[in-house]
Formats: structure tokens, sequence, C-alpha cells
């Protein structure tokens, strides 16, 4: 039974049923420090101080404007695309300070994957989408390119229903295909950790429970930390919870105690719907 | 007579004005169409095609003019495409909100409606002057010049509809910038920018004035692009004002043939244009 | 821990393709050709001036407003190309935005849906047609029809009436100025039309059916909404069409009859700048003949660039007010 489907099928307040499945203990991959994030003159993120554990899935969730989205794209510092946004503090992985100024950019970019809110496939097939990013890097012999393209489309679960169309365009696949396409595409270049900027809010239903159950699959790999305004969706994927509000994390623990015994009175008043 | 019937008279005269000025509008072009087809369709003989310009008096074609267009045009338009992209690139990519971008894009379409005759006295003055003669080159060079700021604004306009959630799906996977452009805008952007380059070509294609002053004309055949070179514009011109009846219908032939070739050029490009839109 | 390292090590030592260097080559190459635009529109300016500066230095500026134009006795002024070059475009106004006008009209307000993009298309074809099949279709078909039927007509309603009779003087000789006003028009109005339907298109429908519920008719409607709503872009589209109309050669040249004088009947012949150009160039002999010509290519360039200018800095403020 893969943790996902365990954790739907025991009511949120048994938390001992986790402990019962073999885990390796928690390390921390990421350490957010003291991080302020400027668009422009307006201070959007006010010193956010958290971990981000290997092999987990950490949510961001908060009301509209609460800055997750703005911190999970200091992680790979795709803000950087745009003057007049900056990061100010330490983002520590592995013990090296990714927003140091003399960092590669597109090395780092290489190290952590990114899945957007919209799917956005490249205009070209759907072979040369995948193998887009390891081209970048890696000059493979055919074959290894094929089996890299396969393995990366098998991980997003995607690989059943287009193998026999791979030269087809990325642009002809549905809503929720082109989602787990960009999922293959971010894997496919074996980064160390992804980060999910809403994937499923764009798509429908049955789309949105095969996401999540892909994300299941994908955290015994990766560091894992995605943004959503779905709580519920929070509650079934992630193993740790932050909540921001207003550009501040308001608390930061582990999913169960976050939904079940918040410590602080504005989580448990945005869990329960008073605001949002 | 009250206020209502008069503003429904009124109402009706400007809707009744409007729909004869649209039937104007067709009306010339059905009329310019119909007279050139009239009167060029006479001269589209195998001989207008494998015979060159004769003197007045003489049976011939036009071939060498046909042959010298092309290849103006041709090299006009691989002098300035490049040269086009590039500079639209940048405006498009490299260049958000800067000054140096706003005036280049002021600049550029200043450019591009200027007076072509005034392309042709600048390349005159640039290249005809210092090397001594008219050429075909200084031709293709004034074309070139009427070809970039197209190109420049079709390449902007196009990269700029390139959606930035695709540039950044590419940096986010460790794509350089130039990378990002050249193998997923481009991409993106490429069915508008063929439809603006084919858009240039139908452009430089009927264009006199600027080869007037730079290929000149020639009389007979030539391959040498360093010397004058024949162009069915400068051809039109010269033989639709003779008084001879011959070459007269040469011109109209001339005149058809230009015209079916912007025609398909414009028409293609808009067909291109739509189906891309519907594609998507 | 061990794999991750791996990943580092595999990438760094991969060498990264056509990073760094890549991204200034590229940035550099595209910044180089940008300036190129701008030094080829610096090119013509000094081209233009040093070709011009013998005509200046010898006829001071008393150039602008002499007539006469005697390449024998080398005196040469450029009032006539002015006038002619000024006139012609107003007429291609006068006749060309009513007409524009009332297309941009019919195809925004009135067409049914079927119909707008074949009309629009055949409209904007008349844009596609070269300057000179208008200059042979005007000399050999329209101008020998207003010689027939239009010109006497004009000579027989106004000639008579004093005052303005002076304007339709003259024997109907087909070539002149009406008839290259008259054609110029037919070369503008789809521009200044395809920018008044862009225009059009962008007023909100709930502006146009908040008027259409109090009871308004179309053309209040389009006359009291619409149109001051897109009153700057109106006036760029006509700016644009005054540029375009300023400049025209080849469709001139054929039916002007290329005159270097000044008549005030405007269906005598004339001459404009570009015709001038175009007819007397290659032919003309001597420095000071050559350069009185650049010195009118360099007077018509400054007169462009100003409409243009003009055109550009009131849709650009549009395209502000409208974030698009």
């Amino acid at each position: 039974m893969s943790p996902a489907t365990a954790r739907q099928a025991m009511p949120i307040s048994s938390p001992d049923s986790r402990r019962t499945e073999a885990q390796p203990a928690p390390r921390q991959k990421v350490l957010i420090r003291n991080v302020d994030f400027y668009y422009g003159a307006f201070k959007a993120l006010k010193n956010i101080t958290m971990p981000l554990h290997d092999r987990r899935v950490t949510a961001f969730i908060g009301p509209s404007g609460c800055g997750k989205s703005t911190l999970l794209r200091v992680l790979n510092r795709i803000y950087e695309l745009y003057p007049g946004q900056r990061a100010t503090g330490e983002v520590m992985v592995d013990n090296e300070n990714i927003l140091s100024p003399g960092l590669d950019l597109n090395l780092l970019r290489a190290r952590i994957g990114m899945v957007f809110q919209k799917p956005t496939p490249f205009p070209m097939s759907i072979y040369d989408n995948i193998a887009f990013g390891v081209r970048l890097y890696e000059s493979l012999p055919r074959h290894e390119l094929d089996e890299r393209v396969e393995s990366a489309l098998r991980r997003a679960a995607l690989w059943e229903e287009v193998k026999d169309k791979l030269h087809q365009s990325g642009l002809s696949l549905s809503g929720g295909q082109q989602q787990r396409l960009c999922i293959a595409r971010a894997v496919a270049v074996q980064p160390e950790i992804l980060l999910l900027d809403e994937p499923a809010s764009a798509l429908d239903p049955i789309s949105t429970q095969r996401i999540e159950e892909l994300i299941a699959e994908l955290r015994p790999d990766y560091c894992i930390a995605i943004v959503t305004h779905n709580m519920q969706q929070a509650a079934r994927t992630s193993d740790y919870t932050a909540f921001m509000y207003l550009g501040e994390l308001i608390e930061f623990d582990e999913t169960e105690r976050i939904f079940t015994r918040p410590k602080q009175k504005h989580t448990e008043d945005y869990i329960t719907g008073r605001f949002g | 007579m009250n206020v209502y019937a008069r503003r429904r008279i009124a109402n009706g005269a400007v809707m009744t004005l409007s729909v004869a000025a649209t039937a104007f509008g067709v009306l010339w072009l059905v009329l310019v169409l119909w007279t050139l087809l009239e009167n060029g369709v006479a001269a589209i003989t195998p001989a207008l095609f494998s015979q060159m310009t004769p003197p007045p008096g003489s049976a011939g074609g036009l071939l060498n003019a046909i042959f010298g267009s092309i290849v103006m045009t041709l090299v006009g338009t691989l002098i300035g495409t490049p040269t086009g992209i590039l500079a639209g690139t940048f405006l498009a990519e490299y260049s958000r909100g800067s000054r140096f971008g706003e005036v280049v894009r002021f600049i550029n379409d200043i450019l591009l409606s200027a007076p072509s005759i005034i392309v042709g006295l600048f390349v005159y003055e640039l290249m005809v002057v210092p090397m001594g003669h008219f050429s075909a080159w200084a031709g293709a060079v004034a074309l070139a010049i009427i070809v970039i700021p197209v190109v420049v604004r079709t390449t902007e306009d196009m990269l700029n509809l390139v959606p930035n959630s695709l540039r950044e799906a590419a940096s986010a996977l460790g794509s350089p910038k130039w990378k990002v452009i050249v193998m997923v805008s481009y991409r993106a952007a490429i069915q508008g920018m063929v439809t603006g380059v084919m858009l240039a070509v139908a452009r430089i294609a009927g264009e006199t004035a600027p080869l007037l002053f730079t290929a000149l004309n020639n009389q007979f055949w030539s391959i040498d692009l360093n010397a004058p070179m024949a162009n069915l514009p400068v051809v039109i011109f010269q033989f639709a004002m003779s008084p001879y009846a011959d070459w007269q219908t040469l011109a109209w032939g001339g005149a058809l043939l230009i015209t079916i070739t912007v025609l398909i050029l414009n028409i293609g490009a808009r067909a291109i244009a739509s189906w891309s839109t519907f594609k998507q | 821990m061990a794999a991750d390292t791996a990943v580092v090590g595999r990438l760094a030592a991969s060498g990264r393709r056509g990073g760094v260097i890549g991204d200034v080559v590229f940035r550099s190459l595209t910044f180089l050709f940008a300036l190129l635009v701008l030094l080829i529109l610096g090119g013509v300016i000094v081209a233009l001036i040093e070709g011009a500066v013998p005509a200046f230095r010898t006829f001071g500026l008393s150039f602008i407003v002499t007539e006469v134009w005697n390449p024998v006795t080398e005196k040469f002024g450029a009032l006539a190309p002015i006038y002619g070059t000024l006139v012609t475009s107003t007429i291609a106004m006068l006749v060309g935005i009513p007409v524009a006008f009332g297309v941009a009209l019919f195809i925004t307000e009135i067409c049914p849906l079927c119909l707008k993009r074949p009309l629009g298309t055949m409209i904007e074809l008349l844009a596609a047609i070269p300057s000179i099949i208008y200059g042979i279709w005007g000399l050999f078909v329209f101008a020998p029809f207003v010689q027939q039927y239009i010109q006497p007509a004009i000579i027989g309603i106004f000639g008579q009436i004093p005052g303005i009779g002076a304007l339709f003087a003259g024997p109907p000789l087909g070539i002149g100025i009406l008839t290259a006003g008259f054609i110029l028009a037919i070369m503008v109005l789809p521009f200044i039309s395809s920018i008044m339907r862009d225009v059009f298109e962008t007023v909100p429908p709930m502006l146009k059916e908040s008027a259409y519920g109090l009871g308004a008719t179309r053309t209040e409607v389009v006359l009291r909404v619409v149109l001051p709503f897109t009153r700057v872009g109106v006036i760029g589209g006509i700016m644009l069409g005054l540029g375009r109309a300023l400049g025209e050669t080849m469709a001139v040249t054929f039916v002007i009859g290329n005159a270097h004088t000044i008549s005030a009947s405007i269906l005598q012949p004339g001459t404009t700048i570009s015709a001038s150009l175009a007819n007397e160039f290659t032919e003309a002999f001597g420095d000071l003949y050559r350069s009185s010509l650049i010195a009118l290519g360099f007077i018509l360039f400054v007169i462009t660039f100003i409409v243009l200018a003009i055109a550009k800095l009131l849709l650009l403020r549009l395209q502000r007010q409208t974030g698009g």
C-alpha cells in the first residue's frame, strides 16, 4: 500500500499509523535562514527561517498573496530573470548557500526542478521536451537518452499513454498529461529537489488525484516542496506544512500536528476556514 | 419632422454612406486587378520568360528583369532578415523598459514608414558614389534596409506573444538564456516570424524607388552583381512611360507578374497566420 | 549523500556546453544589430545633409520658397515640389479619411460576421499592391477616365463659380494634381482604415451597450462614444496615412505631369518631391543639380519624420491608456 493511500485510509488523528512504516530518519536538505524578499521596494517575505527535509514533502499553505509562491521561487532563484526582484538572507542546500552572488544559476537550476501552475510544454515533440534538459548538460548516446526519456515518463506515470507517440508535439496532450509531461521533464535531469507551484490547480479532479499519487511515488527519492491553496491537498500529500501569512512564516510543523493541534491561533483560524 | 425621425434619417444616411465607402474601396481593388489582368494577360507568353528586354520596336521578353528582381529580392531578404530578427530579439528579450530599447523601437517605426526613395538616395551616397557605378549589390542593400524594420517589428511582436511561463520553464531546467531564446522562444514564435518575412518580401518585390538610383537598369542579360542589373519595377517604369506600344504591353505583363507574386505572398502569409491561431 | 555529489560532479564535469560565453556572445550580437537600426537612420540623415549642403550653401534658405527650377541656368527652388507634395497629400487625406472611416465603421459595426474577414482582407490588399502598379494603372486607365468624365463634370459644376472656379480652371488633361491626389487617397485609405478598425475594436462592449441601452442609434454610438474614446488612435492612424502619402513616389510620378510650376488650379500638372527625384535624379548633370535634388529629399525626410514621430507618439500614448 503506497504511503498516499495509507494516509487516505486512516483518519488524520492517528499519527501512529505512519510510525509503523519503515522510514529513514528525516535529514535536513535545505535550510532557509532569515530570508527577505523584495519586489522593488515592497517587502514580500519577512525573515523566513525553516527547513526542508530530504525525501519528504513540505507544503506551503496560506491565503492569496501570503508569499508562498514567492518563497518557492527563491529556492531556484528563478526570480533573477526579473530586474527589481531580490532576496537577502541565506538558503543552505547541503551546507552551500545558494543565494551567494557568484553562484552559477544554470547549474543550480539543474539540481532543482520546478513545475509550474499552468502546464508549459515546449513547442516540440514529447521526446524532445524531456530530452531538452538532459541535452543541456550531458551528451548521451542515443540509446542512453532513450532510456532516460522512458524512465522519466514512467516516473511521471505517462509512459504507457505516450510511448507510441513520442514524436508528436507536446501540445497535443490533454491538460493533465501536459502537466505530467512537465513533471517528467523536471525529473529527467535527475535533480535533488523538486519545487511544485500549485501543480494541480489548473487541472480537473481526476488529473489532480493522479498528480497527488505521483507526488507520493516521487517522495522517496526527492526533497519536495509544494505550494498549494488547497488545504486538503496539503494534508493528503505532505509530511511537513508551513503556514504563511502576509509574507511571514506563522507556523511550521509536521502536517499531522498543524492540522490537528496547531500552535498559533492564526493557523487554526485559517485551517478551520475562518478566513481564506 | 420630429427629432426622432431626423435621427433615424441621419443614422440611415451614415450607414448607407459607410456601405458605399466599403463598396468604393473594394471596387477600386477589383478595378485595378481587372485592368491589370486584362492588359497584362496579352503579354504572358513563353517569350516573356525566355527573351531579354528589347529595344523599342522589336519583340522581346522580360527574362533579365525577372532574374534581376529575383536575385536582388533574394539577396536583400538574406541580408535583411537575420539583421531584423536579431534586432527584434534584442528589443523583445533584452531591453525590457530600457531607454535604449525604446529609442530603437521608435526609430525602427520611423524607418518602417519612411519614403523608400529616401532609402534609395541614402544607398546611392553610401555605395554608388564610392564605388563609382551602379550595382545590383547596392540595389539589394537598399531593399534590405526596407526589409529590416518590417522583420524587426514582426519578430518583436511575435516574441512578445510567447508566454513568460515557457521561458521560466526552460530557465528552471538550467538552460542559459540564449538557448531559451533560440530553442524555445523562436520555436514558439516561428509561424509569426515566417509570416513577417513573407510580408517583407511582398513589400520589396514591388519597390521601384529604391532601385532607381542603386541598381538602375540593364538592357542586357547580366549576372554580375557588381554592375547595374535589370529589374521588373524599373523596366515597367521605363516602358510604361514610353510611347511604344510593344514596350507598354511588356510593362503590363511585368506589372501582372509582380502583382500575382505580391498577392500570393500576402494571402499565403495570412493563411499561415490564421492556420496557426486555429491550431491553438 | 554519495548520490548527490555524483549529480553535481557529473554536471560540473560535462563542462556545460555553451553557457556563459554563449549568453555574452548572443546578447552582444543582438545589441549590435539593434544599434545598426539606429545607425541606418543616422546614416540617412548624414547622407542627406551632406548631399544637400552645396545647394543650401548656394541658395540659402530661400531655396524653400523659390519656384524657379531651371537646370540650364542652374537656378533651383523647392517651392513647386513642396507645394505639390502638400497639396496632393491634402487631397488624399480629404478623400481618404472619410472613406477609411466609412470602411472601418462598416467592418466593425455593421458587417455580418462571416464577411468581416474577407472584406478586411480585401481592403488590406489595397495596401499590398505596389506603388508602381497604381502608377501604370493610373496612367493608362484612371487618368483617361478622369479626363473624359470627372474633370469635365467638375469644371461644369464648379468652373463658373467665382473664386472656387480658379481651383478648377484649365482644360481637362487627365493627369495632374487632382488625379495624383485621388490615387494617393486609394493607396492611403487601407492604412488609415486598418488602424481605425483596430482602435474601434478596443472599445469595451459594455460602453457601447450602455449607449444603445439608452436608445442611441448606431451613428450616435459611433460618433459620440466610439470616436471620442478612440480619438488618439484615430489621429495617430491619420498621421501615419499622411506620412505614407507624403512619401509616395511611383504612383504620383506617373500621373502628376512633372511640371515644376505652381498653379492655383488642381486640374493642372505639377510635381512632388518624390516625383522630381524619381524623374530627374539619374539624369541630373552637374553637382548643383544633383545637390538640389538631394536637398529636396532632405526636406521630404524632415517633413515625413515630423509627421511619423507625431503619429508614433500619439499611438504610444494610446497604448499606455489602454494598457495594451
